[in-house]
């Protein structure tokens, strides 16, 4: 590990300004996906800012939405009755992500800012252009099964790891930051960027700016978020999907759908969300619009499956929203969010 | 009158000759590599992780070298506070000395009372002292160079001393216990940790996990260290009553914070009902992940929130604490009867 200086910050301007004046600062707040990178030589920061004390810690009513202050842990979200009833799929994606020890711990803010999966970045011995901008990308020749379908570059193949950063795109939510230029409100899909040439920038923050908490605006559908994984639990998603659905009577008045492990972001399917506006939700109708979103993917030479298991999952995902299909688990939970392991095994004798 | 007390013994010397406990001298040992182990004479080779690795040591040094040994065969360490300590100058201190088959002392190393020995000094000192190529198994190196089996256990028998308590005063006479890291760094800072309610004022790097705090300066090696990366959780302990990764916390980031390790989950010599479930029914084999998965469960107990009414959502809740031994039939039906009873 790269030697680092440690200060703990005690308001959220002097953090923002401790990080700000030094181009080796970083901030931290859980650390749970951090240290680990400090631990593998990825992060080198020279100065860690602590954030987790501040008091960022709050779940406050926010004008018919909510506000989530960025040190709120994972678990706290997670477990917060207006979040589980009125946000369904960012509940979903919390409990389907990690484990109770790194929920307990880890950040609302931290969570969508963690660095990706993608193998090639965690090894300091392989090119990485988003390690080490113009080395070079090992994984577009590499065994890039986890990498992206849509949205990529050459210089970079990597996908987003946060599940509930495609609940969070679904739902419009709003970034509050506060930065050397001071604060800004920052559109959540707007938060994450495509890799293009530059991939060693995962997010449109500058350096220095911190977020302080993320706004989720009013909403009165039902959201739900679909992951699956390698294993029963605990694992990245190899593909997800957050729906947000908002009904007029029999038809659809407006749904937002993200994909997750697609793309270098929460990948929003706007068009799809057009093409669905007004419509009577039916399987077939869900079927030709999934095959659509789908049509100008990208495979890679080992991830073309995510191709089907996409389209199957964003249909189910429809469906399941919709009320067409019931959830394989309580709302809310874990067991509703996985396909496949212990999902659905609620249902048996207990 | 012979060699002062406390004049250390330095490498390159002679060792001084000395009674063994068995009361032959040192000396009748000459011919084969020795290993001396000094310790604190409360120290129990018979402790079953203690007596494991000094099996391994037994193995790898095979019928080439000798442990100091009682008429029981058993391996033991040679009590820091006898004379034999005194004559190599490590009176009351932990210590280990590697001779040679000539009784030349070719490596040592001490750890002074309330110091702590870190792994990664004594593999640097092994490293740098291991400096011939092995030309073949079990062959001695060059001249000057130690053999592969020598440096294997040499590696093997600071390992073990890493395991053994403390000489001199006892830890836990005070509440709060000082303990400054060996090969001390400019960038040390200090760090207060209240651990099972006790403080303790440490100076660390601030790259330290709590892990590592836990384990290599406060020797509460309790809590174990699996993958390091947050993806098995045998490092789990609770802060703030909630069960967390000790390998991805950084200790300076755990100042203020309540932490308990499996240490201190017993109220004295009864046991939480989750370490008494576990035994009852049979929740391990090798008992590595233990710690954690009892640290998880007892703190899964106290929460208010995760589903734990059914198996299903059971294995959901502990699905970050992983059992390579595959117990996990066993560590749910503990968990189940600390529900029922």
């Amino acid at each position: 590990m790269h030697p680092f200086q440690y200060q703990r910050a005690e308001s959220t301007d002097q953090a923002v300004a401790a990080v700000a004046q030094n181009p080796g600062a970083t901030f931290i707040a859980g650390g749970t996906s951090h240290v680990d990178l400090l631990k593998e030589g990825v992060h080198r920061p020279t100065l860690l800012v602590d954030v987790s004390a501040l008091p960022l810690q709050q779940i406050t009513p926010l004008a018919g939405g909510l506000r989530i202050g960025a040190g709120v842990s994972n678990t706290a979200a997670a477990y917060h009755p207006t979040i589980q009833q009125q946000y369904t799929a960012v509940s979903e994606a919390l409990l389907a992500g990690a484990s109770v020890q790194i929920r307990n711990v880890a950040s609302m803010a931290g969570n969508p800012l963690q660095r990706t999966r993608c193998p090639y970045f965690r090894d300091p011995t392989q090119a990485c252009n988003k390690r080490e901008p113009g080395s070079g990308c090992a994984a577009l020749n590499g065994y890039n099964h986890v990498h992206a379908l849509f949205g990529a570059s050459t210089a970079c193949i990597a996908t987003h790891p946060s599940d509930v950063a495609v609940a969070l795109a679904a739902l419009d939510a709003q970034v509050q930051t506060s930065g050397p230029t001071g604060p800004r409100t920052i559109v959540f899909p707007e938060l994450h960027r495509l890799p293009g040439t530059t991939p060693h920038l995962d997010t449109v923050l500058a350096h220095g700016e911190l977020i302080t908490s993320l706004d989720l605006p009013a909403f009165a559908g039902r959201s739900h978020y679909l992951k699956v994984r390698e294993r029963a639990s605990y694992a990245y998603a190899l593909v997800s999907c957050a729906v947000a659905l908002e009904m007029n009577g029999q038809t659809i008045r407006r749904v937002r759908v993200a994909l997750g492990g697609v793309a270098h972001k929460p990948w929003r399917l706007h068009k799809m969300e057009a093409m669905l506006a007004g419509q009577v939700p039916t399987e077939k109708l869900f079927r030709t619009a999934a095959d659509a979103a789908f049509a100008d993917a990208k495979p890679l030479a080992h991830n073309a499956y995510k191709i089907p298991m996409g389209r199957n999952l964003l249909v189910r995902a429809l469906l399941e929203t919709s009320g067409l299909r019931p959830l394989a688990g309580p709302a809310g939970t874990a067991f509703a969010a996985s396909v496949g392991g212990m999902a659905g095994q609620l249902a048996g004798p207990r | 009158m012979g060699r002062p007390l406390l004049q250390a013994v330095q490498t390159g010397d002679l060792a001084p000759d000395g009674v063994l406990p068995s009361g032959s001298p040192l000396s009748s040992l000459r011919g084969q590599p020795v290993i001396l182990a000094f310790a604190p004479d409360e120290w129990n080779p018979m402790l079953a992780h203690q007596s494991t690795i000094f099996a391994r040591l037994s193995q790898e040094f095979g019928d080439g070298a000798a442990f100091v040994d009682t008429a029981t065969d058993d391996w033991q360490s040679l009590d820091c506070r006898s004379t034999l300590a005194a004559q190599f100058g490590v009176a009351g201190q932990r210590a280990l000395f590697l001779l040679d088959e000539q009784g030349v002392v070719r490596w040592k190393t001490v750890v002074s009372p309330g110091q702590d020995l870190q792994s990664g000094q004594v593999l640097t000192a092994l490293e740098a002292l291991y400096t011939s190529p092995v030309t073949a198994d079990n062959e001695k190196a060059a001249s000057g160079g130690l053999s592969r089996r020598t440096f294997v256990t040499a590696t093997l028998a600071a390992a073990a001393l890493l395991l053994l308590p403390g000489c001199g005063s006892s830890a836990s006479d005070s509440h709060t216990v000082e303990t400054a890291a060996a090969g001390t760094s400019s960038d040390q800072v200090p760090v207060v940790l209240t651990i099972n309610g006790l403080s303790h004022q440490l100076q660390l790097d601030p790259r330290v996990a709590l892990l590592d705090a836990l384990r290599e300066n406060l020797h509460l090696t309790g809590t174990k260290k699996g993958c390091d990366h947050g993806q098995c959780g045998a490092c789990t302990v609770h802060l703030n009553g909630q069960s967390a990764l000790s390998c991805l916390t950084l200790a300076v980031m755990s100042q203020g914070k309540n932490i308990t390790t499996i240490e201190g989950l017993a109220q004295g010599d009864k046991l939480h009902p989750v370490q008494e479930a576990f035994l009852q029914h049979d929740a391990f084999q090798c008992g590595y992940c233990t710690p954690g998965q009892i640290m998880a469960a007892a703190a899964l107990l106290q929460d208010p929130h995760t589903p734990t009414g059914s198996a299903v959502e059971l294995r959901e809740a502990m699905s970050g604490n992983l059992c390579r031994c595959a117990a996990y039939p066993n560590i749910i039906a503990a968990i189940q009867a600390v529900q029922r009873a």
